[in-house]
Parts: structure tokens; sequence; C-alpha cells
């Protein structure tokens, strides 16, 4: 225990040391990373339910995923979306090869969902209808509240520092991303373990987000139906998975000989206070979280070389992103790429996957890009990387999430060196 | 953990360049609408929990809670707007509503340096409810497209945003039972940091759904106490059989010192201290010893730059479960030594039920009712003592004591663990 340090504040650069991803497209980030920039999809069928009478009948689900590699009784008491939690932290954690000796009561546990366990909540209530009160399961309630994502990573982890869900819909992941780098900046914890997860490919969630006409209908053609940026964009995909990196501070990083990915170089949480799922025609508030992050950073909008965009690739998102991203960089907008149209959109997730992509660009000099791409949109006039992957060695990169809500989030990431 | 005996007292300076203060505070509960009514029914050692009529309750284990009374959504909120907004965001507007307007801010002048963070354990349970019974009985395409944006947990921090116009930071923190202390803590952090000038910040929670109560109950969480249920809730107390689910909502305004002095506001108290740990231990059973409960007692006394024997007055989680009060009791000692017994603590969920996310927010503003008042509120619900809860817990009877700094507790499912520190208006300097 160490209270004398709760209020030792660094001299604030915070990086990240570790990633660790679970998606569509791979079981781990080697595997999502390849299958991204190769331009693949992990759009398909829906398989986890009967979705035959629904009008969206696809969606990025993980595949192969064998939950009893988190132990045959474990398994079975976290819902999908800790599950991918707990694989995704394990990954970034190992990947971190962090000190044996550093105290567990400094290292802080956050991730961002939308929903937590919705599926097991929903199955739960369809068995009380059915069954009446006295069936409910009691892992029920613990499988099910969002904040148990968190902590069952510090279980597995034995992370005993700061410890919440971050719950602002689509932009959570990347508030995780923001306030664990906060929590280094302010001394509160050495390690920070954040990220995002979200496992909502059941039945209501697909009706919900059907009944908005938020999802893409195109069923005859899964591979090809998210088109962000594209003209003929007619809506998301749900997709499922988590995304988690270990943060630490610069200097103690550097100390302890940690290989330094990206240091967080600029990061903002704005509200558009406006309106509970619509974006106001200009984007304020995504406007004003770029600036606020380029601010912070130190840097100019020059100095961006890639945006991975929210990019859902629904009318309204793409056209107030293009324009929001048009008001800051002006005349000089860098390449922009969604990566929704390869995983799907993770909800909770998304900001943390993104994130993951955007540093993975700048460390390989790759731009990952945007996937079914035809018919340019003259209200878009981005370039948004059409369909395969382009080598450009870039010094800082930024990620955008939107969320229901009015939620913004903007991280900037630059090389390390 | 740490010798009161011989630790330094407070330092003159306090310890962080940005002080924060509470400028307004709004509460909706089983116990009032307002936090007049609500501190009233308080500090008279009146309970709100009452049979459960928010749905038919005949089947299930539990048939009390503690509900809401006499809140019409439609006549507050608009006969059309209310029915967008689940009952959680219903809450968290209200309560938010009476917070801001006592502080007597004008967000408009400055709207990008007031954010807002509303906890909730669960987000719109209701909505959730009602969605998954439409898809069964009706089929997918009958779900409403405000199904989404009512069931999400963070939309009571969004909705509130857009009923003040606040554009500042904006999320929900999530941590079961102690979410919205929480949120008040990461507020404090934001505020202190200059990302923020002002935060609307509390929790809302309406959980008296059939989900809510048949999930607690299949866990054995909450008292079946059926033919007594003002007396069900005893925290502390030999005969405490579990829980009582209740509903509402609690939110502050928290506002840097400095801000609030130039424009003259009326200073409710400080928020003096906080910090934040994790058991590591269990989903649901808090860590053994009461170790992590009691390190965020050490850590936020250290944040707050105060020694323990500064602490006269503890509003404690004391949910009235057989586990919690031992571990709680457990960490306290921990934390204070034997200057445990010397502080009066108390669990005002013997009046107010368990508010989920909400009650880390509610105990805030009864704390800092309690230090303007000079009145400590009691655990009622006292009948048989139990040795391994064997600090002063202020039975049944309110107490005559004038605190002027007072510590407030929360724990969660997850193994979450936040301690907050609150001092009194009386120590906020009135210019600088």
């Amino acid at each position: 225990m160490h209270p004398s340090r709760e209020t030792r504040a660094t001299g604030g650069r915070v990086v990240v040391t570790g990633m660790g991803t679970i998606s569509a497209l791979g079981l781990d980030l080697p595997t999502t990373w390849a299958a991204l920039i190769a331009g693949e999809t992990g759009i398909a069928p829906i398989t986890r339910f009967d979705a035959t009478d629904f009008p969206t009948t696809f969606a990025a689900e993980v595949k192969g995923f064998d939950p009893t590699v988190l132990g045959r009784k474990e398994h079975r008491r976290m819902d999908r979306a800790t599950q991918f939690a707990v694989v995704a932290a394990r990954e970034a954690v190992a990947a971190a090869k962090l000190d044996p000796s550093q105290p567990p009561e400094r290292i802080a546990v956050l991730v961002g969902t939308a929903m937590g366990g919705i599926e097991t909540y929903s199955e739960n209530v369809r068995l009380l209808l059915n069954q009446g009160p006295r069936r409910i399961s009691p892992f029920a309630v613990p499988m099910a509240i969002p904040n148990m994502a968190p902590g069952c990573v510090a279980i597995d982890l034995g992370a005993k520092g700061p410890n919440f869900a971050i719950a602002s819909s689509f932009t959570g992941g990347a508030n995780a991303i923001v306030e664990g780098a906060r929590l280094i900046a302010d001394g509160r914890a050495d390690v920070a373990i954040v990220g995002g997860t979200e496992a909502p490919i059941c039945d209501i969630v697909s009706a919900g987000f059907a009944a908005m006409g938020a999802l893409s209908d195109r069923n005859d053609d899964p591979q090809h139906a998210v088109k962000p940026f594209d003209l003929r964009r007619n809506g998301c995909v749900l997709g499922e998975g988590s995304a988690m990196l270990v943060l630490e501070d610069h200097d103690r990083a550097t100390a302890r000989g940690a290989t330094i990915l990206a240091e967080i170089a600029g990061m903002a949480n704005t509200a558009d206070a406006f309106h509970q799922v619509a974006l106001p025609d200009d984007g304020e508030g995504l406007v004003r979280a770029m600036r606020l992050a380029v601010g912070k950073a130190g840097i100019t909008p020059e100095d961006i070389g890639y945006i991975n965009a929210h990019g859902t690739a629904t009318e309204m998102n793409d056209r107030v992103e293009a324009a929001a991203i048009h008001t800051v960089f002006g005349a000089r907008t860098p390449p922009v790429s969604s990566t929704k149209a390869a995983t799907g959109h993770t909800l909770g997730a998304a900001g943390a996957l993104e994130a993951v992509i955007a540093i993975e660009a700048l460390r390989t000099g790759t731009l990952p890009p945007t996937r079914n791409h035809d018919n340019e949109d003259p209200g878009i006039a981005l370039d948004v990387i059409p369909n395969i992957s382009r080598p450009a060695r870039i010094g800082a990169a930024m990620s955008n999430s939107m969320g229901f809500g009015g939620h913004n989030t903007v991280l900037i990431f630059t090389r390390p060196d | 953990m740490s010798d009161s005996s011989t630790t330094p007292t407070s330092p003159a300076a306090p310890p962080h360049a940005r002080r924060v203060v509470v400028t307004g505070m709004g509460a909706i509960c089983a116990v009032g609408n307002d936090v007049p009514a609500v501190w009233d029914a308080i500090k008279s050692g009146r309970s709100g929990i009452a049979p459960i009529t928010r749905f038919d309750g005949t089947g299930y284990e539990t048939t009390f809670a503690g509900e809401v009374k006499g809140f019409d959504p439609a006549a507050t909120l608009g006969r059309k707007e209310h029915r967008r907004l689940d009952r959680y965001s219903q809450l968290a507007i209200v309560a938010a509503r009476e917070a801001v307007a006592q502080a007597g801010i004008d967000i408009a002048a400055d709207p990008t340096r007031v954010g807002v963070m509303i906890g909730s354990a669960m987000g719109g349970m209701e909505t959730l409810e009602a969605g998954v019974e439409t898809v069964v009985t009706q089929g997918p395409k009958r779900v409403s497209p405000f199904f989404m944006p009512m069931m999400l947990p963070n939309m009571a921090s969004g909705n509130v945003a857009i009923d003040l116009g606040a554009k500042g930071p904006n999320f929900a923190a999530v941590s079961a039972c102690a979410s919205s202390a929480h949120a008040i803590g990461e507020s404090l952090q934001m505020i202190r940091d200059g990302r923020a000038d002002v935060i609307v910040a509390g929790g809302s929670e309406a959980p008296i759904t059939r989900m809510g109560v048949a999930g607690f109950n299949a866990m054995g969480a909450l008292s079946t106490r059926n033919d007594d249920p003002a007396g069900a809730s005893r925290p502390f107390d030999a005969g405490r059989d579990g829980f009582v689910l209740a509903e509402g909502a609690a939110v502050i305004v928290m506002e840097e010192l400095q801000h609030a002095l130039d424009r003259g506001a009326t200073i409710l108290g400080e928020v003096r201290g906080y910090a934040t740990t994790d058991d590591a231990n269990h989903m649901v059973q808090p860590g053994p010893g009461g170790e992590g409960i009691a390190r965020a007692m050490a850590l936020a006394l250290a944040d707050a730059g105060l020694a323990p024997t500064d602490i006269q007055y503890i509003n404690a989680h004391g949910t009235s479960t057989q586990l919690n009060e031992k571990l709680e009791t457990e960490g306290l000692k921990k934390a204070f030594g034997d200057h445990a017994y010397q502080i009066p603590l108390s669990s005002t969920k013997s009046m107010t039920g368990h508010l989920l996310g909400t009650a880390g927010s509610l105990e805030a503003v009864i704390t800092l009712c309690a230090m303007r008042d000079g009145i400590l509120p009691p655990t009622i619900n006292q009948v048989t003592p139990d040795p391994d809860c064997d600090l002063d817990c202020i039975p049944n009877v309110a107490r005559a004591v004038q605190a002027t700094v007072a510590m407030s507790n929360s724990m969660g499912f997850g193994g979450h663990n936040v301690s907050l520190i609150f001092g009194a208006a009386s120590t906020v300097p009135t210019s600088r």
C-alpha cells in the first residue's frame, strides 16, 4: 500500500506499452491487423441467434472463440462481453511484459461498454416471462451489470487500483483510454489497463437498432453491406469484440525497459447537448473535441497523418463527421478511413479497437482501408483510403468516436521517438 | 494501516491548487421528492420503504421496496418528452434541475466548461424488460425506435446535458453500487485537473422492476421481511437479512472554488478527498477483512491531506446484508484503528433503501445536509446489537453534533470501493 503516492503527479507523458484485441477479424491483435490491412471483413450471416425474422440478418461475430480458455467453471459466470475483455486484457498485459514487482494496488482497470451483459440480461428476462421470478440464476445480475468487465479483468490479473466501467454508448472504449491516461498523469496509478468491450449480437439489440433504421439491411450481400462514406451507405452493422491497452507513465516505462508502442499525445471528451441520437449538422461537439485534442497535443492539424474515423456508414454520421473534419483541417484533410466495414460497429469497444488500429497504422506505416467504397459521395469529399491499404509513414494519428447521448471523444497518438 | 495518535493533523494549506465546492443539491427518492423533504425525513428517522406498486409483486420472494411516491413525470417533463425517457433518466433530470436551480448558475454563459457525470448501475431496466417482452410476444419488428436510447446506461448523463445545455466532459461511471460515488470522485479530479470548472455529478437508478427484484432475490441479497417493510432495512443490526431495493436520483453541482466565489454563489460544502480501490477478489463478495475499502479510506485521507482523527462523521455503505456490515466494520477498524470507536457513523439506507448506483450521491447530499445543520442522521431499525458491528452507528435517533469533516463510503459488486471526504461550508474561505 502506498497512500503517499496518491498525489504524486508525473510529468504527464502517458504511453502505450501493450495491446490486445479480439474481433470478428481475429482472436488476437496480429490476426486482426493482418486481416484488416488485407482488406478482409468479418461480417457474415448471424449465428448467435435465429435472425430469420429480423430486418438485418448479418453481423460481425467473433469466430472460433473458445471461452473455456478462461476456466471451465469461470467462463460460465461471465457474460460474453466480460469474456472478451478478459481475453484482450491478457494479451495486452502479456505484450507489455509488466515488471513482476509492480504493486497490484497501483494497477487500474477501466473498461468502456455501451450495454454490458445484455445477452445475459435479456435471456433472464425471457426466463422470467416464461417461468416466473423464482427461476432466475443467482449469476444473472452480476453477469449482466456493465461493470463486471473491469471487475473480472481485475480479478483475473489481480489488479487492485482504481476500477470502474465507463458508459458513454459508442465512445466508452475511447473514454476509458482518456480517463486511464489521466489516472497515470495524476499519479493515481502506475499502470492502467484500459479499453472497451461489447457483445451485442442478440435479438433485442438487433431489433432495437433496426427499429431506429441504423442497420444496413443488405441481407443478400453481408460482406459488401457496410459502406462508410460511400454514396450508397445505408447503415451500420453490429459487431462484437474487445480491445485493451496497457498505459504507463513515459519515464517509468522507459526506466523498466518497456517497448513503447505510442504516446497518447492528445485527448478530449465533449458533449453536444443537442439530441438523444441525432447530430448537429456542423458536428460542433466533434469539432471542439478534435481541436481540444490537437491543442493538448501541442501540434497543429497539419501534423495529423491519418484519422481513424467513427464512420458508422449511416447517412447522418458520415455526413456530419466529414463536415467536422473539413472544419478542423481546412483544405488539407489527412487520409481518413473507417474500419467498421471490416470489424462491424463494436459499440462500446469501437473507440478502443480503433485506437489500437490507429496505433498499428502509426507503428507499421500502413494505413488500413475503408472497405466497400465504390461510389464517391460529393458531400464527403475526403480521401477515405478506398478498398486497399496504403503505405504511409506518419507522425501522428487521430481516432474519433461519437455516441448516442451526444458524446464525442478524440484521441491523438504519436510515435514514441 | 494507520495509527491516528502519531499522524500529523491537517496541514494549513490544502493539497490541491484547485479546490472543489458544492453549490447545489438535488434529490428524489423514497423519503422525499426534493432535498428539503429528503433531509427532513432522514433527520427524523422516517422510512420510505413500502409494498411494491410499480409492478404486481405477487409470487416474488420480496414484495416491498423504496419507491419514489407522488412523482408525475408527464407534468414535470412534458407529456411527449417523458415517454422518451426511461424512469431512471426522468429521475436524473428532476434531481439535476433542483441542484442547478439551487446553484443559480447560468450554464449558457460558458457551456463547454460545464460537464455532466451521472452514474448508474443498471441504466434503463424497465425499458429493457419491456423491449424483450415485445420481442417475445410481438416479434422483433415491433420494438420501438426509442428502445435503444432509452435503455442505455449513459443516457441519464446525456439527457441531463441536453436538458441543461452542458457541453463539457460527459460520461456515466458504472461500478454497481459505487457508480455515483465514482461520478463525484472523478468529477473532483476533472475539476482539479482543469478539464471543467463545473460538473453536474451524481447518480440515478430505477431498478424496481420484475427482473430487478427477481435477480437480487435469486442472489439472496434482498430482505424478505414482507410483513414489516419499514423495519426491513436494518444495517449493523444482528437481525439484518438483506438490502431493500430502492429507486431515485441525487445530483450535486460541483464547482471550482474561485469560480463559485467569483459569481457570488452560496457554498454548501467542499469535496475534499477521493480515492478508489478494487478488491480483485470475487464478483460479488467484498474482499477479506475489508482490505479494499480500508485502503480507499486511507488513500482518501491522504488525498485530502487529513488525518484519521479529523473525520467526525461517516456515512457508511451499510446495505443491511450480513456480509457487508461485518466486512465494512473490519475495514473501518483497519483504517481508523481504535479511533473507529470514537467516530459516529450511520447507514441512511435504513430509511432510503439501497438505491444502487445512486447510493453514493444520495449519501453525499445527506452528509452535506448533516454538516450544514449540525445533525447526524440515525441508523434506524436497531433492535439487536451485533457483536461483529460494535461501532457507534447512531442507533434510531439523530444526534446533534456539529461535524465539519465527514466521510462517505461506497462499495459495489465487482469489488469496487470508493471513499469520499466532504468539508462543511464553514471550512471554506469566502474570499481569496
